[in-house]
């Protein structure tokens, strides 16, 4: 296919890994240089021209071209069955719902949480158990981070520039899982956003980084979240986010399981269990005196409906662990999308 | 052996934009401001308006808060500034 993109040329392998890293076109880590050849069977992976546009970035002015991609695709480490993930991925970033330009540019930091659902997680090895946001996966590894570059090379989110992230957090190089729908108490994720068990989707979400907690004291629903509403409760950055994304590891999975509750069951004890009072908020200094015409004693939920807690199954089978994942400002300006993954070609 | 390889960044291709002429003076000119959401952001605009009336003599100031510091500000508030105003402050911070 005819490649568009400016060329440069270097005399090795060695001296085209330093020119990207010269040009301020990696994450810090080095990269696979982009060739012809490896771009090529990026793009014979899917059916779309290199020039087709599959995002525009209102607030950046940007469209993001299926060839740029497919070189940031290379540049990350990916095979080329990856690219429809990738596809999708990037159309949702461009979703107004989505927000690009806030958890993008703001000082606070947040990373593009991606879920992968359906029978396309296991066709590419994407890993839903152990070490789940460690390292160790390809799939996970390269598609986080082709995002990842795709945002600071084609759409200019370059840390202290347009990426203006006071601490940032490790899940800016990746932060790319699959649901464990096998073990899952529940039905998949995506079928909560209108999707059919056997159709592949990306949630992307706008999120800060996993906070872990134990608990292995109790074997029931009930207790289990409630050392998670304890770990949530005063979790917020600004006293509430806008939905927070709820991870059960292999152990507490088998526990809901066993205690029947159901992914609402388990929304709506959160949302209760995890209310402060305005006053205890106005303490800690979570909400600001503007609130003070209102009854401090009244409470104030975490998030705006229980719906707004995204209940997920993945992660390793030994182990009392799981983790919440707050999502980044507030309902106005970023919440989760789901798209779907067409077809691997 | 040499080794070719391709631009990842978005190449700039030239474009026009077309700038609203500034006025040369703040004389009797209505002015909007925009509150981004932050935190004290009304306070200082709340005092950028005086110093514009005070000492620049601006005729008079609207301040309307948009939904989120991450996004443009909605319709409405556009509405309202282009028929009520003549200049418009806007900005960012923490």
């Amino acid at each position: 296919m005819t490649l568009t993109s400016k060329t440069h040329s270097t005399e090795d392998i060695g001296s085209a890994i330093e020119l990207c890293y010269s040009n301020g076109w990696t994450d810090g880590l080095p990269v696979v240089p982009p060739t012809a050849e490896r771009i090529n069977q990026m793009l014979e992976a899917i059916d779309l021209a290199p020039a087709h546009q599959v995002a525009f970035i209102e607030n950046r002015q940007i469209s993001v071209t299926v060839e740029k991609i497919a070189i940031n695709a290379v540049m990350a480490g990916c095979k080329p069955e990856y690219m429809p993930v990738i596809i999708a991925a990037v159309g949702a970033l461009a979703d107004p719902k989505y927000g690009y330009h806030g958890p993008a540019t703001s000082t606070g930091g947040a990373a593009v949480f991606m879920l992968i659902n359906g029978p396309i997680a296991k066709q590419l090895h994407i890993n839903s158990g152990d070490n789940l946001f460690g390292p160790g996966w390809r799939a996970n590894a390269t598609i986080g981070r082709a995002i990842r570059l795709i945002m600071r090379n084609i759409i200019g989110t370059i840390p202290g520039e347009l990426d203006r992230s006071c601490l940032g957090h490790g899940g800016k190089y990746s932060f790319c899982i699959a649901e464990n729908e096998e073990s899952s108490p529940w039905p998949a994720f995506h079928t909560t956003r209108g999707f059919a068990a056997d159709e592949n989707a990306v949630t992307i979400f706008a999120a800060y980084a996993p906070h872990q907690y134990s608990n292995r004291l109790s074997a029931t629903a009930e207790g289990v979240l409630t050392t998670a509403c304890a770990h949530m409760r005063i979790s917020a950055g600004t006293a509430r986010q806008p939905q927070y994304a709820m991870v059960f590891g292999g152990e507490h999975q088998d526990i809901m399981k066993k205690s029947g509750w159901t992914r609402k069951n388990v929304q709506d004890y959160v949302f209760e269990h995890t209310q402060n009072t305005i006053l205890d908020l106005q303490k800690i200094y979570m909400l600001s005196d503007s609130y003070l015409n209102s009854d401090g004693s009244s409470q104030y939920a975490l998030v705006e409906t229980p719906d707004d807690l995204l209940v997920i199954a993945a992660g390793g089978f030994a182990g009392v662990q799981s983790a919440f994942i707050p999502g980044w400002g507030g309902k106005n300006g970023s919440q989760s999308v789901t798209y779907p993954i067409k077809s691997i070609k | 052996m040499t080794i070719q390889i391709y631009d990842p960044t978005t190449e700039v291709k030239g474009r026009q934009i077309q700038y609203q002429n500034r006025p040369k003076s703040l004389k009797g000119l209505r002015i909007g401001l925009v509150d981004n959401t932050k935190h004290n952001s009304d306070q200082i605009l709340i005092r950028i308006a005086g110093i514009l009336e005070k000492e620049y003599g601006a005729k008079s100031h609207i301040i309307r808060k948009k939904k989120s510091a991450g996004a443009a500000p909605h319709q409405s508030i556009v509405d309202e500034f282009k028929s009520q105003c003549d200049v418009i402050v806007a900005g960012i911070g923490d």
